[in-house]
């Protein structure tokens, strides 16, 4: 994809910021969550918007996830992929957020753990910009082949 | 439908289909990662046994109680505000004079009433009737995730209250 009257390898270059910047992020929230599952779970909870069955499940599963989303972006394996997980998941996150910011909870965010600060209206606009690089990422990224095997 | 048009939607499913593969691979990999893990940590919680009810209890053991003498020195220095959370009819019939009547389901609704009434300092005492009455601890737990931090349970406190004489009152207000 280009972008109109903007040199390709700038967007590349950007695009390969963004995904290491995910790939850290991921990787540093899904360590703290896999660390303490109960807590994690926990904060899910306190969200109000999953069923009991559904929580510890989430709880389990999403720090992985996270953790695999980290070493495909660092690593340049499955990054397309990567990155669309990585949008719909900040999306989600958004929509939780907000939902609970309107509803006025004080809780935990659960972001990086359990001891993550509660819930503002700044961590909304720190989602909503690491979706925005997500979607960057999705559309630019070309991996490291295109820095080190183009002619 | 133009050719300009169908070439950039082939273009975009030329680079959607790929990665909704590739994400999928990355679910299934994760699904049974996470799973083995799980398992074989000692830590590992079960997949499904979530238990809303027991956090509750964990939520509502953490809120600090209150004793009836400091209730009442709060009181006459007007630091306090009293939520009764009992059910409207048993707060027609008496409750602490000035207690405002909450009930656990209403908390969410009332809290910004509630948050507007509260003067710097001040304190929330929440109270029922009887040393197991829920009703106080679930009304106040549900005002602390309202963000109300300054929040205390007063235990028993309608019928300790009463029988020391201090000041009641009747009606819907």
């Amino acid at each position: 994809m280009k972008l109109k009257n903007f040199p390709v390898r700038i967007a590349v270059l950007t695009a390969l910021i963004c995904r290491l910047a995910l790939g850290i992020v991921f990787f540093y929230a899904g360590i703290e969550k896999i660390i303490a599952p109960r807590e994690f779970a926990i904060a899910i909870y306190n969200y109000r918007l999953l069923p009991d069955w559904a929580v510890n499940m989430l709880a389990v599963m999403l720090p992985w996830l996270e953790v695999f989303l980290a070493t495909g972006l660092i690593a340049g394996i499955y990054v397309r992929g990567a990155s669309l997980i990585s949008a719909l998941l900040f999306l989600t996150f958004a929509i939780a957020l907000a939902i609970n910011l309107v509803r006025g909870l004080d809780i935990s965010c659960g972001c990086f753990g359990a001891q993550s600060g509660n819930i503002n209206w700044f961590y909304l606009v720190r989602d909503s910009s690491l979706l925005a690089i997500s979607v960057f990422t999705l559309m630019f990224d070309r991996g490291w082949r295109y820095f080190f095997l183009r002619k | 439908m133009t050719d300009p048009q169908q070439n950039c939607q082939s273009k975009v499913a030329s680079k959607l289909y790929p990665a909704i593969r590739e994400a999928v691979i990355l679910c299934l990999v994760t699904v049974i990662a996470a799973t083995v893990f799980n398992m074989l940590r000692p830590s590992g919680i079960p997949l499904c046994g979530f238990s809303s009810a027991i956090i509750l209890q964990e939520q509502q053991a953490n809120i600090p109680v209150i004793t009836l003498s400091a209730a009442y020195d709060l009181y006459l220095n007007k630091k306090v505000v009293f939520v009764d959370a009992r059910d409207p009819f048993s707060y027609e019939e008496g409750h602490i004079a000035g207690a405002v009547n909450i009930y656990p389901d209403e908390a969410i609704l009332q809290a910004a009433i509630l948050k507007q009434m509260l003067s710097p300092g001040s304190l929330v005492i929440t109270y029922c009737d009887g040393p197991q009455c829920p009703l106080s601890k679930e009304t106040a737990q549900r005002l602390q995730l309202q963000g109300l931090s300054a929040v205390k349970v007063l235990v028993n406190g309608w019928s300790l209250w009463r029988d020391a004489g201090y000041p009641v009152a009747k009606g819907k207000k």
